[in-house]
């Protein structure tokens, strides 16, 4: 591991200077810099220029805006973990940004870090795309809103431009009526990447025991994130019992392309995205039986 | 080099450093406070954990440019904390300490932990510990140390 003598930072004062002076020079950003700092002590990533704009109060925020929930990318995921307004309106975010890692690293690591780390197994995006998530970007004097299935287009590809920063994560608050869940498979406790995880988002409807509409996040078992659409159709409009939730978790095998590597082989994600699946909506069945 | 200051053990500090030369290169090799020990240098071990603002971070991935301006307090600092020496106390009684490299990490982490939550329970503990390792696996001892520690 390397010490970063010769590498130059430049610490912007507000928002609108960071995107003047992406305009000017390339640089390569960091917000809580949890993987970033690791990739260039061991020389991963070799960016000799640093945009730090981990200390840009503006871009850490939760609020409400009408239906809609906007979190600044710059909120860590502790208080994205603690905060009363996830845990109630997307509680599956809250418990996905509470397991990511150690305390020491949920207490540096922002969320927009999460998302421009861009790893198919960044714990925070499963439930992103489960809650239908838009993601803002701004350039000097540009801005766009991407949706997030958009947003990532490889692995660890992303539509941003080198003059852009992600400003906000924006997605409609759950209701009563909408449940939702995340798990994922490390192969230790704690500390741990996922092999595999699963955010799913369900609309009960009026409180009947069928779904009315249902988003299937997988991760860690393709280039991107991914929706396992076949599942979604399959629970959608049914009555969830056993043999239900067995046909849905055994298809998100048609929605994945899992590669072997040092936390698992092909074979054993597709069999762990399968039994995770089927946990999950059990988990969802049970939770219903309770509040009828 | 720039110059930065920030707050460190109560002190107002100014150092000159590479800007991304991190804290705890920082606070071993400028500053000489050996206390804050340098384990995995990636954020694994949690031998390198230091409070900034009151929160537990790993100093081997927090860069000089982003500690500018911060409350930072290390174990040295917690000598003279009335939480912190508590908890040193504890650990002492105890005797949850073998090689000793990952106790001055596990009583900042454990001092962070108990002035959110004064009466914790095993879980908890066991959880809010877990980016702190301790290879000598002496783990049984440091949990019941910050239990016999949230007693006072």
């Amino acid at each position: 591991m390397v010490t970063l003598y010769d590498v130059d930072v430049e610490t912007p004062r507000s928002l609108e200077d960071a995107l003047e002076k992406m305009e000017a020079t390339r640089f390569r950003v960091i917000a809580g810099g949890t993987d970033v700092i690791i990739q260039l002590k061991e020389g991963t990533l070799r960016e000799k220029k640093l945009l730090n704009i981990y200390s840009l109060g503006e871009l850490r925020y939760i609020r409400q805006e009408r239906e809609n929930l906007c979190i600044g990318p710059l909120t860590t995921l502790s208080e994205i973990a603690a905060s009363r307004e996830i845990n109630e309106f997307a509680p599956m975010l809250a418990q996905a940004a509470e397991k990511i890692g150690s305390i020491q690293i949920t207490n540096k690591a922002t969320i927009g870090g999460n998302i421009g780390n861009a790893s198919p197994s960044g714990d925070c995006i499963p439930p992103l795309y489960a809650l239908d998530a838009r993601i803002v970007v701004k350039g000097k004097g540009s801005k766009r809103e991407i949706h997030i299935e958009d947003f990532f287009t490889g692995y660890k590809e992303f539509d941003l431009r080198p003059n852009e920063l992600i400003t906000e994560i924006t997605f409609k608050k759950m209701t009563q009526e909408e449940d939702s869940i995340f798990a994922k498979h490390t192969l230790r406790l704690g500390e741990a990447c996922s092999v595999v995880s699963v955010a799913i988002w369900i609309n009960r409807g009026n409180r009947r025991a069928e779904i009315v509409d249902a988003r299937i996040a997988l991760g860690g078992l393709a280039p991107t994130v991914v929706r396992a659409h076949k599942s979604e159709k399959l629970v959608k409009h049914e009555l969830l019992d056993q043999n239900r939730i067995t046909i849905a978790s055994e298809a998100v095998t048609s929605s994945i392309s899992p590669i072997s590597d040092v936390r698992g082989t092909s074979d054993y994600r597709r069999e762990m995205a399968v039994n995770l699946t089927g946990s999950c909506l059990y988990e969802l069945l049970a939770r219903s039986q309770e509040n009828r | 080099m720039r110059k930065y200051s920030f707050t460190l053990n109560n002190e107002p500090v100014v150092v000159k450093a590479p800007p991304a030369y991190t804290l705890l290169e920082v606070l071993r090799n400028v500053l000489n406070l050996t206390g804050t020990k340098d384990g995995c240098g990636k954020g694994e071990c949690g031998a390198c954990t230091v409070l900034i603002n009151g929160k537990a971070v790993n100093a081997c991935l927090m860069i000089m440019e982003q500690v500018e301006g911060s409350d930072v307090t290390t174990i040295e600092g917690l000598a003279t904390d009335p939480l912190g020496s508590v908890v040193v106390r504890a650990f002492e009684k105890e005797g949850a300490i073998q090689c000793g490299y990952c106790t001055p990490g596990m009583i900042v982490s454990s001092t962070a932990f108990l002035s959110r939550n004064s009466k914790p329970n095993i879980e908890e503990t066991k959880e809010f510990l877990r980016g702190n390792l301790c290879r000598c696996t002496g783990y049984s001892k440091i949990v019941k140390a910050v239990i016999e520690a949230s007693r006072g």
